[in-house]
């Protein structure tokens, strides 16, 4: 799944160690996130939209052709 | 406050077995039967229950200090990644283990071993199955 997880915390001007901390997972979590290595839980999608004030759909992008 | 207290529990536990093991081996003449054996299973449990036991009570006292370190080792045991990654490398250690003990009970069967020591790893074997099975049933009702 692709997200704009990067881009959204690079707007914000805050360091990957700091969504970490804020989120409470690891630095390698957001790393993983970022470079779509990871799909993250519902509960930290929803965290992640929570903290940037955006909606899950606006960070996470959901294409069909992904579905194994 | 609880852990701390159970750290500290097998540390004495564990310090208990070593020296009771050592005792053992010290003071026995011409041990027979099962106490051949039980002195040294004694001495190898002890050391890892005090390692065990000795290390978290250490790496307590250290953090006690160091609220801050803590709390990033607490979020390094919680972060669902890392869980994630944990229970993919133990689920292809299983599956490895089915394979790995299946060669190995035949191999055993082959070398005639002795039927008893054969069938307590055939049992063995056979209870982690079914213990995968009944977790893999538990499950499904819970989720």
């Amino acid at each position: 799944m692709k997200n704009r997880l990067g881009e959204i915390r690079k707007k914000h001007g805050i360091k990957q160690e700091e969504l970490a901390a804020a989120l409470e997972v690891s630095r390698q979590t957001i790393g993983s996130l970022e470079n779509g290595r990871y799909n993250p839980s519902i509960l930290l999608a929803f965290k992640i939209a929570r903290y940037f004030d955006l909606s899950i759909e606006e960070i996470f992008i959901y294409e069909e052709s992904e579905v194994k | 406050m609880k852990k701390s207290v159970s750290a500290f529990i097998l540390m004495f536990l564990g310090l208990a077995l070593l020296s009771a093991g050592i005792y053992t081996v010290k003071t026995s003449i011409d041990p027979q039967g099962m106490m051949r054996v039980l002195p040294y299973l004694c001495i190898g449990l002890g050391c890892g229950i005090f390692g065990h036991g000795t290390g978290d009570v250490i790496s307590r006292r250290i953090l006690k200090n160091h609220p801050a370190k803590e709390k990033e080792i607490e979020i390094e045991r919680q972060d669902e990644r890392n869980i994630t990654l944990g229970s993919l490398a133990k689920a292809k250690a299983y599956d490895m283990m089915i394979y790995v003990f299946g060669a190995l009970m035949l191999a055993f069967a082959l070398m005639e071993v002795d039927l008893a020591a054969l069938l307590l790893l055939v049992f063995a074997y056979l209870f982690v199955v079914a213990y995968g099975i009944y977790y893999r049933y538990k499950y499904d009702k819970e989720m």
